[in-house]
This record gives structure tokens, sequence and C-alpha cells, in this order.
């Protein structure tokens, strides 16, 4: 019984020193949140049209042939223009269709920056206050949720799209979604 | 004369109204701003940060205040988009359990352990003290052999 009490402090110590290490080696960030509406049907938008691209409402991304992305994306926004080149590669290259939501910019800037980069958007719906943004739980440009064909909301990335982001995380879940 | 000094006077009441009006519900927001988090500088509440996402936040909280819209009410509009994350001060509720107690739990431990270690010092103490009669005697007669 003795010999019991005098592990205590050890056991605790290992105890803690495993929390920590799973923490250490999975590496999550703990300031990037989980959605809350995750596995749930996407809240209504109202969002007004950017001229020349199609316009979207949450009717079109119901009942779809395959999952889609919706993308908040912002001309000002530096990790916006760094994760560009991958969502373009994810509509040419894996006819992924991607909804882009402009979040709070200027139309001239976001027109220009389509026009300089390319259009990695199947349609676009500008959020001009950020307030629709803040409907979705929305709370940094750029991120991207990963809906299914009913429009059920499966994932939330924080952050820029890079390479490894893309090909670890959003192609493998829209391919088990397909 | 009359009908403008009435005037004046209803409109110094009125304005007095207004301005309490006023007050109350910028005391309610002000309130709402201390206890609700900001997401992007997320050790900050809305109050003290001044991040864009903050003040379209506290945007919001002044709009629906002036709705009529209660704290709780608004608490939950926001909880609903953002998590629980985003209340500072965490609910009373079954999966925050451990969170609210634990300390006190922890607390009734340390007293038990603490109160079984005492114990069991005293009760060695005391065995030591007391001896039995046949021990008395014992000692009683290597002390007296010594003695003598």
């Amino acid at each position: 019984m003795k010999k019991l009490y005098a592990y205590i402090p050890l056991i605790v110590f290992l105890i803690l020193a495993l929390i920590f290490a799973r923490q250490l080696i999975l590496g999550k960030d703990p300031s990037v949140l989980p959605s809350v509406l995750l596995n749930e049907k996407i809240p209504n938008l109202n969002l007004e049209k950017l001229e020349g691209y199609k316009l979207f409402s949450v009717k079109n991304l119901i009942s779809v042939e395959s999952p889609t992305l919706i993308n908040i994306w912002s001309s000002w926004c530096a990790p916006c223009l760094v994760e560009h080149e991958f969502l373009l590669k994810m509509s040419k290259e894996h006819s992924i269709k991607i909804f882009g939501i402009n979040y709070k910019d200027k139309k001239e800037d976001a027109l220009k920056i389509l026009d300089l980069n390319g259009n990695p958007f199947y349609a676009i719906g500008i959020d001009k206050d950020g307030s629709e943004s803040i409907n979705l739980g929305v709370y940094g440009v750029p991120e991207t949720f990963i809906l299914d064909r009913h429009a059920n909301i499966k994932y939330r990335h924080v952050g820029p799209i890079l390479e490894y982001d893309m090909q670890n995380i959003i192609l493998p879940i829209l391919s088990k979604l397909k | 004369m009359m009908i403008v000094s009435i005037f004046f006077i209803f409109f110094i009441l009125f304005s007095v109204f207004a301005e309490n009006s006023i007050n109350e519900k910028n005391k309610i927001a002000h309130e709402l701003y201390e206890e609700l988090r900001c997401l992007v500088c997320q050790n900050q509440s809305l109050l003290e940060s001044n991040a864009p996402l903050a003040l379209d936040l506290k945007k919001i909280v002044l709009d629906k205040i002036n709705q009529g819209d209660s704290k709780e009410d608004i608490k939950l509009f926001l909880v609903d988009r953002y998590g629980e994350f985003i209340l500072l001060k965490p609910t009373y509720s079954l999966q925050n359990i451990l969170l609210w107690f634990g300390p006190i739990l922890f607390l009734f431990i340390g007293i038990f352990i603490t109160f079984r270690f005492f114990k069991r010092q005293s009760k060695n103490t005391e065995e030591e003290i007391i001896l039995s009669k046949a021990e008395e005697n014992k000692l009683k007669k290597i002390i007296d052999n010594n003695i003598s």
C-alpha cells in the first residue's frame, strides 16, 4: 500500500508527458478552430453578383453530382494569393467546382486579381461587409469549406491551401465524399 | 408661452429618457464585448481587440441590442456560429464539469492524502510510546541493571 503512494508522482508525470507528447507529435495548431457547423447544412448566404462571373446561392450547392468547395478570399489577403495557384490546379486538373466568396473587398481589385491570376471559381458571390461570412463562422481569410453533394459541411480549412494540404487533406476528403 | 414651456418640459423628459435607454444599451454592449472572445487575437476580448473581425462582431452585437435581442440571444447566435470558444467564461454545462469542479476535486484528493499521511505518522509515534506490561518490566530491568 505504502509503495503505491510513492509511485503517484511518477504516474501523474507519465500521464502528463503522454498528453503533451500527443499534442507535440500530432502538432495541431490549437488556435485553429474546428467548424461548429460540421455535418450540418450550409446556412443561407445573401451574396451579391460580381460582374462577368456567375453568382451562386445555397440552392446551387444542393444535390450536385460531386462534392464542392467554398473558398472565402479577398484581393488584399496575401495568403489568398498564395493559395490561388492550388485552387486553379484543383479546378482545372481535378475538375472540382469551387464556389468563391469575395470577402470585404473592392470589386475592381477582385476583378483585377481574377484577370491577372486566372479564375479558379465556378461561381462567385460578394460579401461586401463580411456579415454573411459570419454566418459560416469565418474568422480569417482564406478559409475553405468542403461540402458533400447535399451541401453539408464536411471540413473547414483555416489558412491557405498549399501543395501539402491539397494532396493530403483536401483531395482525399473530396474523393471519399464522391 | 404656456405651450412652449410644456413642450420644453416634454422635450427634456424625453431626452433624459432617451439618454437613459442609450446608456442602458451601451452598458449591455460593453458587458457583452467583455465576455466575448476575439477569434483573431484569441486571448483578447472584443472590447480590447481592434482586429477587423472584432469590429464586425461588435457591430453585429450592437445591431442586435438595438433590435431588442437579449444578452443570451446574442451569445447563442454567436455560439451557433463560432462555438463555445467565443465565450471567455465557459458555460456551466455537463461537458465543462471537470473544468469547473476539477480544482475542488483535486483539493479534496489533496486533503485526503495529507490526512492519511499524518494519521499514519501519529499512529507510528503512538506505537513507539505505548509499551506492553512485559516490555515495560523488561525495560525497567535493563535500566536497573545498568545503574547498579
